[in-house]
């Protein structure tokens, strides 16, 4: 005989605004098998913990069912409150009258009427609720790092000096990310350069930190503390270990003309290139597409006069199968590419800024390039169609952010400040130019942020107008540029050089497909979901799985480290226990009844599902049946519904509970 | 003029002018980021049709002479509710100031308004006779702005009561008078007053 304790929360106003607790807690006394009901103001608050602790005691309850909030949000909370009276965890099961009924609702009367027949069907499925012992799995201490940006960089710096191994794996053929692409960064003006290469240089000499550069993750299997990652070494054409970084083959390399995509296309590259000389790993990558031997069978200019004989042109793909105990996905952002997207795509070019086609109409990052000491133009502002100074700088904030339209609804975040330092860095360098801005809104929230936005306006002279661009267009060897100023309330009309536009930050291409390899959700712009937005910011619901930086939404340097850090400090916590506790709510395999279909290998998204063999006394082969790896299992229940025969159980969610639930209706 | 397009460029932005109403007002155009506080408290915004925020915004844009087209800065009483409660100690009230005087010597279309003709001859009566001499500044201002009988209804009402006075009352102490006036043109000259 089950002797259930019913725990009503009010959740402050949450739920007794639209439910009448002391009803529910009253008719819930009455239901068979409860043996005590009540209500609280706060039922996680201590007091209240402690008020549910008393009544297991006291009344000897066998179960518990707490009517509050989603299980989410507390059902780990009260599980352990329980627990630390001698009574099994799994013996603990919530009702979610709040999501589920008081938020949703505004008729008090059929309000409580729906919360009471939600607490009736948790009664009826507690009483079947088996106990369930703890499922224990060992911790791989070693730690995946997906993305070599400053992320990256600093969640596998901070693992591997609290002594464990990391595996750091980056797209490019050189760790650095956006952030070595950058002149010098906000709000110290400090030069990006030199606080990033030297953070660069730390990751590849760390005795703990694998880095495959020029790799891309291929397959993810496996669980919190437990993962399989295959990742795919893209054929760099070039021994990693016999080369020395001399340089010769790109200075002897015929192909001189391809546009160097980190200087933004600027400049150019050869086909045997580093992305940027300060590049770690120093070793060249050949890109084929461009390479005269790939292409025509003939040149080996680059083999003929390397020394240590590095070059190697059928050099394969190579795939790595690296075992890691966690993951922190660190892979970044790109910025939104104004020129005209192919038919059917949601975000759409601008065409009143020239679709790209006005060749001194460019983006903040390559604006960057031009004043980074190390670009293109040796760190002067010259305007890509002519070389020339521009005199007239029109900066653009807002570009594709904020705008329904484009399909990007959100704030970039980091233009409003890095457009401020782009009037600055141009101030520096051209005295006699002036800066002009266009913008929204200032939103510089953020340490000596707004007082370096006013710097800019107060001591270094950019001009900032309120107000929109409607249109840019050429004019001789001029960009005219038509807005407005809508604190005068008149239209403004500027001739420009040179026009920089601050446009959206976007996840990278292809987050989607890393998120479905991985196992973690992602929003409706493709940026990775933390599990919960205030309290869990670093962790991905897939356990085990941790973000880092801006593939989880824009964000600055600062932010960014932060971020980082906090990741690695997430999986030192996975490392600092041998063993992983799990929750026990996985299928179980009736194996008498199982005929082995294997519909339900078939059916699992986690590779859980494994043979196995049934064997009769003397060894002889009876049948093969399924056997559910509970290490594996997440408990999602597809198995369940899937099995022709009945054979697949789920703990807590038996076909005898959810009938039991639908029967107390 | 208040609803042209305006064209922006180093040539069209007036820096100079700014520059001399920073000096003159001894304040930064340059900080404020247009909230607004000054013109929502102003008691004369709804005459102005550049109210003090938009002066503010002019002068950071440079343009002097949209300014200088309209009647506001003639509008402000010098109350100094602007300049209390500014969040980022711009003194508006003493930018009004330098914007008036500035506008007086530049002999811009303002010349036209009748308040800087009302405040010329305020001055040149006082520096006459050491105080006011009502009947003759209402006479001179009607004839001098082409408006021969304005307010005249007013005349007999003001005269029974004793308000206006047919005869000019000199000051006795009018060379003591005449001195500050000297020295406020002194001043002028070497820059160290409006």
């Amino acid at each position: 005989m089950s002797r259930i304790g019913v725990f009503i929360c009010h959740c402050g106003e949450n739920i007794s605004r639209t439910v009448d607790v002391e009803l529910v807690a009253s008719t819930a006394s009455q239901f068979p098998g409860v043996a005590f009901a009540t209500d609280y103001k706060y039922m996680c608050s201590d007091p209240g913990q402690s008020l549910i602790k008393k009544a297991v005691s006291e009344h000897r309850l066998t179960h518990v069912v707490v009517a509050a909030c989603s299980p989410r949000m507390h059902e780990r909370t009260f599980r352990k409150a329980v627990e630390q009276v001698g009574l099994n965890p799994f013996l603990c099961e919530m009702a979610n009258i709040r999501e589920h009924c008081s938020w949703v609702h505004e008729d008090r009367e059929e309000a409580t009427q729906k919360a009471i027949e939600i607490v009736g069907m948790l009664v009826e499925r507690v009483k079947k609720n088996r106990v369930l012992p703890t499922i224990t799995v060992p911790v791989t201490k070693r730690a995946l790092v997906i993305g070599g940006g400053i992320a990256g960089i600093q969640a596998a710096l901070d693992i591997a000096d609290a002594g464990h191994q990391v595996v750091l794996v980056e797209r490019e053929p050189s760790i650095g990310g956006h952030m070595a692409q950058l002149s010098e960064t906000f709000p110290t003006l400090d030069c990006s350069q030199c606080i990033m290469t030297p953070k660069m240089v730390d990751l590849a000499n760390h005795p703990n930190i694998i880095m495959h550069t020029y790799s891309e993750i291929e397959q993810v299997d496996g669980y919190i503390g437990n993962f399989q990652v295959t990742i795919r070494k893209k054929a760099r054409s070039v021994d990693e270990n016999k080369c020395t970084g001399c340089g010769i083959c790109m200075t002897k390399c015929p192909q001189k003309k391809i546009p160097n995509i980190f200087d933004r296309n600027l400049g150019t590259r050869t086909a045997i290139y580093v992305p940027f000389p300060q590049a770690v790993p120093n070793v060249p990558v050949i890109d084929r597409e461009n390479c005269t031997m790939f292409k025509t069978g003939k040149c080996g200019v680059c083999q003929k006069v390397c020394g240590p004989g590095a070059i190697d042109f059928n050099q394969q793909d190579t795939l790595i199968v690296e075992p890691v105990g966690a993951i922190v996905v660190a892979t970044g952002f790109e910025l939104y590419d104004i020129t005209e997207k192919p038919k059917g795509s949601p975000i759409k070019g601008y065409g009143e800024f020239g679709h790209g086609k006005i060749p001194d109409v460019i983006d903040g990052l390559t604006f960057e390039r031009l004043a980074s000491a190390s670009g293109p133009t040796g760190g002067k502002i010259l305007r890509p169609s002519d070389g020339k100074e521009p005199k007239q700088v029109v900066f653009i904030q807002c570009v594709g952010s904020r705008s329904r339209e484009k399909g990007i609804s959100y704030c970039s975040k980091i233009c409003c400040m890095y457009t401020a330092k782009h009037t600055m860095l141009y101030h520096h360098k051209v005295h006699d130019g002036q800066a002009y801005v266009f913008f929204m809104d200032a939103r510089v929230p953020g340490k000596s942020y707004d007082e370096f936005w006013r710097r800019a306006i107060e001591e270094e002279e950019a001009v900032y107008i309120r107000g929109m661009v409607s249109r840019l267009y050429q004019k001789g060897d001029k960009i005219v540029v038509m807005g407005s100023d809508i604190s005068v309330g008149v239209q403004v009309e500027i001739e420009a050089d040179l026009v920089v536009l601050a446009t959206a930050v976007q996840p990278r291409k292809g987050a989607d497909a890393l998120a479905q390899k991985l196992g973690i959700s992602y929003d409706k712009y493709h940026f990775y979901s933390e599990a919960h937005a205030k309290l869990k910011p670093v962790e991905c619901a897939t356990a085990g799985i941790y973000l880092a930086g801006a593939c989880q939404g824009p964000k600055d340097i600062p932010d960014t480290v932060s971020q980082a850090s906090a990741a690695a400090a997430k999986v030192m916590t996975l490392f600092s226990k041998d063993k992983l506790e799990r929750e026990p709510i996985v299928a179980r395999v009736k194996e008498n009844n199982c005929v082995g279909c294997f519909a339900c290998r078939k059916v699992c998204a986690y590779g859980a599902v494994e043979e196995k063999e049934i064997r009769d006394r003397q060894g002889n082969l009876i049948k093969m049946v399924a056997y559910v790896n509970p290490g594996v299992c997440a408990g999602c229940g597809t198995c369940q519904a899937t099995c022709p025969s009945k054979s697949v159980e789920l703990d807590g969610y038996t076909d005898e509970q959810i009938v039991a639930m639908i029967e107390a209706l | 003029m208040k609803k042209k397009k305006m064209l922006i460029s180093q040539q069209t932005m007036d820096v100079d002018m700014v520059r001399k109403v920073e000096k003159l007002s001894g304040t930064s155009v340059r900080r404020c980021f247009q909230c607004g506080k000054c013109s929502a408290g102003c008691p004369m915004a709804t005459f102005m049709e550049h109210p003090p925020n938009r002066i503010v915004r002019l002068l950071q844009l440079g343009q002097w002479q949209r300014i200088l087209a309209g009647r506001s800065i003639w509008y402000c009483v010098s109350c100094e509710t602007c300049t209390t409660r500014c969040p980022n100690q711009v003194d508006l009230a003493s930018i009004m100031d330098a914007l008036r005087k500035l506008s007086w010597d530049q002999d811009g279309p303002s010349k036209e308004s009748y308040v800087q003709l009302a405040n010329k001859l305020f001055l040149q009566n006082i520096r006459t006779y050491g105080r006011q001499y009502e009947m003759r500044l209402a006479a001179v201002f009607n004839v001098k702005s082409g408006q021969f009988l304005k307010d005249m209804m007013l005349g007999p009402k003001l005269l029974s009561k004793g308000k206006l006075k047919v005869f000019h009352q000199k000051n006795r102490n009018i060379a003591e008078v005449e001195k500050i006036f000297s020295r406020i043109e002194e001043m002028r000259r070497k820059g160290e007053a409006l």
